[in-house]
């Protein structure tokens, strides 16, 4: 009896280990970019000093570009023109619905995302090497930064695309904000109690293929006021 | 199996090298496809294209996940540098490194989803397959993978001048394809299997000698690997010793259902390089990747059937416990291709992505 115990667990732990061996370093790794985006972001606030939406500049890698606008040149001019793009920056916003424009704005500390209106005022910018998405998300409700601080997260929850804040001037704000609100890039705080409970979710979700594994990659933005 | 291993390494680095060289060779015309970039209108006066910051990650493990991501990032960087410096300065050298720079793309990249390593692990774990035909399958389908790569750019982008993205819808089609095979393999392995056991349950009737599922029309192949091992272990030397006939059926058809979908990071490497002028560039960088990708998925398909073998000891040879164990992992392999291949069929169905 105790024999077949013993065997019983010796099982069990050469299954989990050839499960492991079997999954490698799936979770550890898990999925891998393949295309990078440099991320620059202009909260805009409307006249009464309410947020009204999130202007976007999506800087793409050389590899994804040369892939994006290969055989755009239709008349081969070797110039890619902006009506020769604009397909291109159609295509791009009109399949961002399905991934809630890699966008998540939330208020406060809720767990809730805010919904968004289709991007307006989109196009491509192409310098010969890089390409940049331009376009305009519209929060569906404005809000007032003033009653509790914004958050918006930017990121592909699958790791598929990695989004990166600019070096250099990631986030403005435009418009009209009222005196005493910025917005500033809200950089990941490891020690925090929240980022420790958003990474052991994360493990657990990444084993599955509508994985989250990508938020850990978030980048932040928080729209804060200070009384004046 | 180790000669052999060592020798197809050997063999590939060779064929890097020469591929490297044919490269230098090749340089001038610089270009076969397409205008060389610099022939191009000046670039209209943007703003330079912003620098990113290095990419931070949340939670405890963030250091390391963002360290992880910077590095691909930055080997991706390298790659695209590569391949345009081997348009203006030392086409050999450039050459060497681009071959390098891909050869470490691709260990690294295996080690994400999509290259079939856990496909090709479960496959040998569930069938008898050897540590060799291990390496062979990892190499197979590694090479499937970047000929697929090859093929669809230089059939849709050189001969038909298609864009980009009609390229990309391919691969996404092929991807579908992939998985759907993945779960049908899957499920062949757990019929397979369940009818040797239904078989073997039944009232003895049949051959009374009928050693589990293990099969006796051996194929002068099998007795190769018992090499160096004899002795320590009798019962477990006779286990590895009656591997299953090497099936060429089945070892293709997981071969072709994890090649028939290229890897991304390929495809995207192949179509860059074609933009610059230097497809051969990309394609030689493609096999480089995919024998890179071949030694990760090698390794873990390796490490999959030690533990195998692992288990199989700690029975201290009970033909009962040896029994156990191959039953478990035929079924348990044949349920995870199963069932890998169906979740990712199912993913592969969702929403186009935008980039």
């Amino acid at each position: 009896m105790a024999h077949w115990a013993h065997r019983g667990r010796q099982f069990f732990l050469t299954a989990l280990l050839m499960a492991a061996a079997v999954t490698g370093f799936a979770p550890s790794a898990g999925a891998h970019p393949h295309v990078w985006a440099t991320v620059r972001s202009e909260i805009v606030f409307g006249p009464d000093h309410n947020i009204t939406g999130i202007r976007h500049a999506w800087t793409f890698d050389e590899f994804y570009t040369a892939m994006a606008v290969q055989g755009l040149d239709a008349n081969g001019d070797g110039v890619y023109s902006k009506e020769e793009l604009e397909p291109l920056a159609k295509v791009n916003v009109d399949s961002l619905k399905e991934f809630a424009y890699f966008t998540f704005v939330r208020v406060g500390g809720d767990e809730k995302f805010l919904p968004l209106k289709p991007p307006v005022d989109y196009w491509v910018e192409y310098d010969d090497t890089v390409l940049t998405l331009h376009f305009t998300l519209p929060l569906e409700t404005p809000l007032d930064p003033r009653d509790k601080a914004v958050t918006i997260d930017v990121y592909d929850p699958s790791f598929f695309v990695a989004f990166g804040f600019a070096e250099k001037a990631p986030v403005k704000v435009a418009g009209s904000p009222a005196v005493g609100c910025s917005a500033n890039v809200d950089t990941p705080d490891p020690e925090s109690a929240e980022a420790a409970k958003a990474l052991s979710e994360a493990f657990f979700s990444q084993l599955g293929p509508g994985s989250d594994y990508g938020s850990q990659f978030a980048q932040s933005v928080m729209v804060k006021c200070t009384p004046q | 199996m180790k000669r052999s291993f060592a020798g197809a390494t050997f063999l590939l680095g060779l064929a890097m090298v020469m591929l490297g060289a044919l490269g230098a060779a090749a340089q001038s015309p610089p270009s076969a496809f397409g205008p060389p970039a610099e022939q191009q209108a000046a670039p209209p006066a943007f703003s330079a294209p912003p620098k990113a910051a290095p990419l931070q990650a949340r939670g405890p493990l963030g250091g390391v996940l963002g360290w992880v991501a910077q590095t691909q990032q930055k080997m991706q960087r390298q790659l695209a540098t590569a391949v345009k410096r081997l348009k203006s300065g030392n086409a050999l050298s450039a050459g060497l490194l681009l071959a390098g720079l891909s050869f470490g793309y691709g260990i690294v990249h295996a080690v994400g989803p999509g290259h079939g390593k856990a496909i090709i692990s479960s496959y040998v774990i569930a069938n008898e397959e050897t540590v060799r035909r291990g390496i062979l399958i990892s190499f197979l389908a590694a090479g499937l993978q970047a000929l697929t790569a090859v093929a669809l750019v230089s059939l849709l982008l050189v001969a038909l001048n298609a864009t980009g993205f009609q390229v990309n819808a391919w691969v996404n089609q092929l991807e579908t394809v992939s998985y759907g095979l993945i779960a049908l393999v899957g499920l062949y392995l757990l019929v397979t299997e369940l009818i040797r056991l239904w078989r073997r349950w039944r009232p003895a009737t049949e051959t009374a000698h009928d050693h589990g599922h293990h099969h006796h029309d051996h194929h002068g192949h099998d007795h190769a690997h018992a090499d160096g091992e004899g002795g320590a272990c009798n019962h477990i030397v006779d286990a590895r010793d009656i591997a299953g006939p090497l099936s060429w059926k089945k070892v293709l058809a997981v071969v072709v259902s994890v090649g028939i979908r290229p890897c991304s990071g390929a495809v995207l490497v192949l179509i860059f390089a074609l933009t610059q002028g230097l497809f051969w560039a990309g394609v030689a960088a493609t096999f480089a990747m995919a024998f890179g990708t071949a030694i990760t998925v090698a390794v873990l398909a390796t490490m999959a059937l030690g533990s195998r073998e692992l288990a199989l000891k700690l029975g201290g040879g009970d033909s009962r416990w040896v029994d156990a164990v191959w039953t478990t992992c035929a079924i348990g392999g044949a349920l995870v291709v199963l069932t890998i291949g169906l979740l990712l069929f199912a993913a592969s169905l969702g929403p186009a992505r935008p980039f």
